[in-house]
């Protein structure tokens, strides 16, 4: 097992070096000066060059590459151009948040999914099956931004019940912080609940069909078991590689959320360090999303013979 | 239900009313603030917010014109090139040390050094229409600035918001080693904390000195009557707009016409429109194969309905302008204010002079801000009914930017923040396309006059050139300018002293709370 992880992790890594060019290359191919975005529109070509030459802008492009690579290695991943921050600092700042509104939304959306998914399967046909059907492709369709602010006018403004600006990290009140990521929690559990449940449900029928389950209840297994033990573990499989490849996806960033909900999380940091030409915060954005990505899918395959121990006889 | 509502309710107050709290005035940015150091690493919110901090000699008044801020008095010399300024005595930095003429030199000096990156070095340095020689302390409240030649532009520059009012700060504003540490200045509230992307707080500071009188522009009746201020920066304005109805906000300060849908009229809101000294024009790139004939680009003008194109983007509340004048300017007189007519027989009739045969011409333009789109969009249709091929390129901020510094566009949609001298309204299109490539006007008569108007102090004589100016940028058309807008804000009716003026910066003292 160790072996086989410490493959997959050496397999990553000439996918980050590549990773590490293209985003290198391509932020530096958007037009655009972070020079002259800190300066503004009036500023004179003197101080733009000035502000290049400090930024190491006007050096050339592999130069500025295999210096950012060499700091990088050696685990200096360079400052903001804007704040000034130690950008592996910055990131994990904003990751953490991401992190616990992403993996409780998932983990949540998983959980509403095996259910629905499951008994609509059970239920092939029927009107929950139809009503489940219908939900799940109801919730696709819904963008997330639209249910986020429909959520906030009713929870925020309507009712008042939840707040929305002016996040208050965990560090300093973890019940006020909870508060403010309720409503983007549910708006990410019902938004990625959709897709998970129609995987469960097709998966699910897949199973349902197989000759075991048929032998299952010819034994006179109650269904309550013939689902929990004999279908879940087999269905579960595919739509826990789409967890995974969710996971790191959102893990990424989830930037209209966290603008809706003004949440500090690493999506936003991502966007704005866009807009302003970051280039640093930009790379190491890319990278940790890169390594975040395979990181959690790593994790998914190891969960496979949990669920299907066939996997592990292969 | 109830109960979970109940709890949640209990804990959202919880939030909104600390034990102990003070008083709290909580207003939108829709982006994060650039730096902490005046006139340097900046863009608009930055100069609203350090605003609060910083003051420097003089300021901006409530009309536009320059008044005294940390010096009580001025004297010019009779060959207009030395400044005398007398400090006032009762100022005190955040510190606690008193004002000087040493935090004066220090912080002027540092300006002028070309590695602070100043905005307004471009002005006052060596190569500048103000060049100043010298900065010294004649004594320990008074300060010689002298300048190289003649410049009224001189006090104007020095308080202008996009160069930090060239505040006044104490020299331990910047760490031992150069690098800059934080404003220590004497403005009327103190920089609490930074949290980036969230918000910036500022603490009233107890020991500020304000100047009698009521408020004015940047300079009188700054009085700090909350206890803490706070820049919430909320990017999304669906998200502001509930949070202010919510009350999670108090005031938003810039608000574009479009955004007032789902809120007008509600009466626990108080709205205000001030008109402002900004201007949204279509630049015109004069080197062009195409453009460079003026024909064309008279075309291109007259092909505007500017009226009914400001109405339709402003939604009414900006004010239709052919001027680079702003129309709220005291310098916006009888012949800035000519409309250019709409004729669009004419346009069609010069471009058939001209030879333009439908090649396509690319408009640029951004989502920077919603009215710079839909002037794009109008503008398109409006210069179609001429037969001009008209076709919109859309880019993000940075690098419309990019392409108007380095004039790499055939037309272009911009707006200028306000500038409140008429010298840098002109001097925004004014310039060497050699040097200045961003510059759209590169004519040596009108940049002889823009000298003149530089240099000249005689109000009714700057008039005049202005005049002059004004006419000759209509004859050559080298943009076209459409309006100037209106800063709409919106804040809680529980809040109290809330009023904007001519410039374009969030100005949040003299503000309160029921």
């Amino acid at each position: 097992m160790l072996t086989y992880i410490a493959k997959r992790l050496l397999l990553t890594l000439p996918t980050l070096l590549l990773v590490s060019v293209g985003v290198f290359l391509f932020i530096r191919l958007i037009p655009g000066d972070p020079a002259l975005v800190m300066l503004g529109d009036g500023a004179d070509a003197a101080s733009l060059a000035g502000l290049r030459a400090d930024l190491g802008l006007d050096r050339p492009l592999p130069v500025q590459y295999v210096t950012w690579l060499g700091h990088a290695v050696r685990g200096d991943l360079g400052r903001s151009i804007f704040s000034g921050e130690p950008v592996g600092t910055l990131i994990l700042q904003h990751f953490g948040l991401t992190a616990v509104v992403v993996l409780t939304a998932v983990t949540f959306a998983t959980l509403v999914a095996i259910a629905a998914g499951l008994i609509a399967a059970w239920r092939q046909n029927s009107k929950v099956d139809l009503a489940i059907v219908g939900a799940a492709t109801v919730v696709l369709a819904v963008p997330s931004f639209w249910l986020g602010l429909l959520l906030l006018l009713l929870f925020g403004v309507k009712l008042g019940w939840l707040p929305f600006v002016g996040y208050v990290p965990f560090s300093e009140s973890a019940a006020q912080a909870a508060l403010f990521l309720v409503m983007p929690i549910v708006t990410l559990t019902i938004t990625e609940s959709g897709v998970l449940t129609r995987m469960m449900r097709a998966s699910s029928l897949d199973v349902l069909h197989l000759d075991y389950v048929t032998h299952a209840r010819a034994k006179g297994l109650p269904e309550s078991t013939v689902l929990l033990r004999h279908v879940f573990p087999n269905a579960f499989a595919p739509t826990l590689t789409l967890v995974g490849l969710t996971l790191g996806h959102l893990l990424g960033g989830v930037a209209v959320i966290e603008t809706v909900f003004t949440l500090p999380g690493l999506g936003r940091l991502m966007v704005d360090s866009v807009l302003s030409r970051d280039y640093p915060v930009v790379q190491v954005c890319l990278l940790f999303t890169a390594v975040v990505y395979v990181l959690v899918n790593l994790l998914v395959d190891l969960c496979y013979p949990i669920f299907d121990p066939r996997v592990t006889a292969r | 239900m109830r109960i979970l509502g109940s709890l949640l309710v209990l804990g959202t107050l919880l939030i909104a009313f600390p034990a102990g709290a003070q008083s709290l005035l909580r207003a939108r940015l829709n982006s994060d603030i650039v730096s902490t150091d005046p006139g340097t690493r900046r863009d608009e919110n930055t100069d609203g917010v350090l605003l609060h901090i910083v003051e420097g000699l003089v300021g901006s008044r409530e009309d536009g014109s320059v008044g005294p801020m940390l010096a009580s008095r001025w004297s010019i010399s009779a060959d207009g090139r030395v400044y005398t300024f007398t400090l006032r005595p009762d100022v005190v930095f955040h510190n606690g040390a008193p004002l000087t003429s040493a935090e004066v030199v220090w912080s002027l000096q540092r300006y002028l050094k070309p590695e602070t990156r100043w905005r307004c070095l471009e002005v006052l340095g060596p190569t500048g229409n103000a060049p100043v020689t010298s900065v010294t302390a004649r004594d320990a409240h008074t300060v010689e600035i002298t300048l190289a030649r003649p410049a009224p532009i001189f006090l104007t520059t020095l308080a202008r918001a996009d160069c930090g009012a060239t505040g006044i700060m104490h020299p331990d504003s910047v760490r031992a080693d150069g690098s800059w540490n934080g404003p220590i200045g004497t403005g009327p509230f103190q920089l609490g904390e930074w949290r980036h992307n969230q918000f910036i707080q500022l603490k009233r500071f107890p020991r500020y000195a304000a100047l009698e009188g009521p408020r004015d522009g940047n300079v009188g009746g700054k009085h700090a009557l909350v206890d803490e201020l706070r820049f919430m920066i909320v990017p999304d304005s669906s998200a502001a707009r509930a949070a202010l109805i919510r009350g999670s906000l108090d005031v938003i300060d810039h608000l574009y016409p479009s955004d007032l849908m789902g809120i007008r009229g509600r009466q626990d809101l108080q709205f205000q429109s001030v008109p402002i000294l900004d201007c949204y024009t279509v630049l015109i790139q004069t080197q062009d194969p195409v453009l460079q004939d003026v024909r064309v680009r008279t075309a291109l003008a007259l092909s505007i309905d500017t009226k009914a194109l400001t109405k339709a983007i402003t939604q009414g509340s900006g004010s239709p302008n052919n001027s680079p004048i702003p129309a709220a300017s005291p310098f916006y007189g009888a012949v800035e204010a000519r409309m250019r007519p709409v004729d669009v027989a004419r346009a069609r009739q010069l471009l058939a002079a001209s030879g333009y045969h439908g090649q396509v011409i690319r408009l640029v333009t951004s989502r920077r801000d919603p009215q710079m789109f839909d002037t794009a969009i109008v503008f398109q249709a409006m210069a179609a009914q001429a037969g001009l091929n008209v076709q919109i390129e859309l880019v993000d901020w940075p690098a419309h930017l990019a392409r108007y510094t380095t004039g790499n566009y055939q037309l272009m949609v911009q707006s200028f923040s306000p500038r409140l001298d008429p010298t840098l309204s002109f001097g925004l299109f004014i310039g060497d396309k050699r040097t200045e490539p961003r510059k759209v006007w590169d004519s040596s008569h009108a940049r002889e006059l823009l000298d003149e108007a530089t240099q000249a102090a005689d109000p009714v004589a700057r008039q005049a050139v202005m005049d002059q100016l004004n006419v000759d940028f209509m004859d050559e058309a080298p943009a076209v300018v459409l309006f100037n807008s209106a800063r709409l804000s919106v804040v809680r009716a529980a809040v109290t002293g809330h009023r904007n003026w001519l410039s374009a910066q969030p100005r949040l003292w003299g503000v309160g709370l029921h």
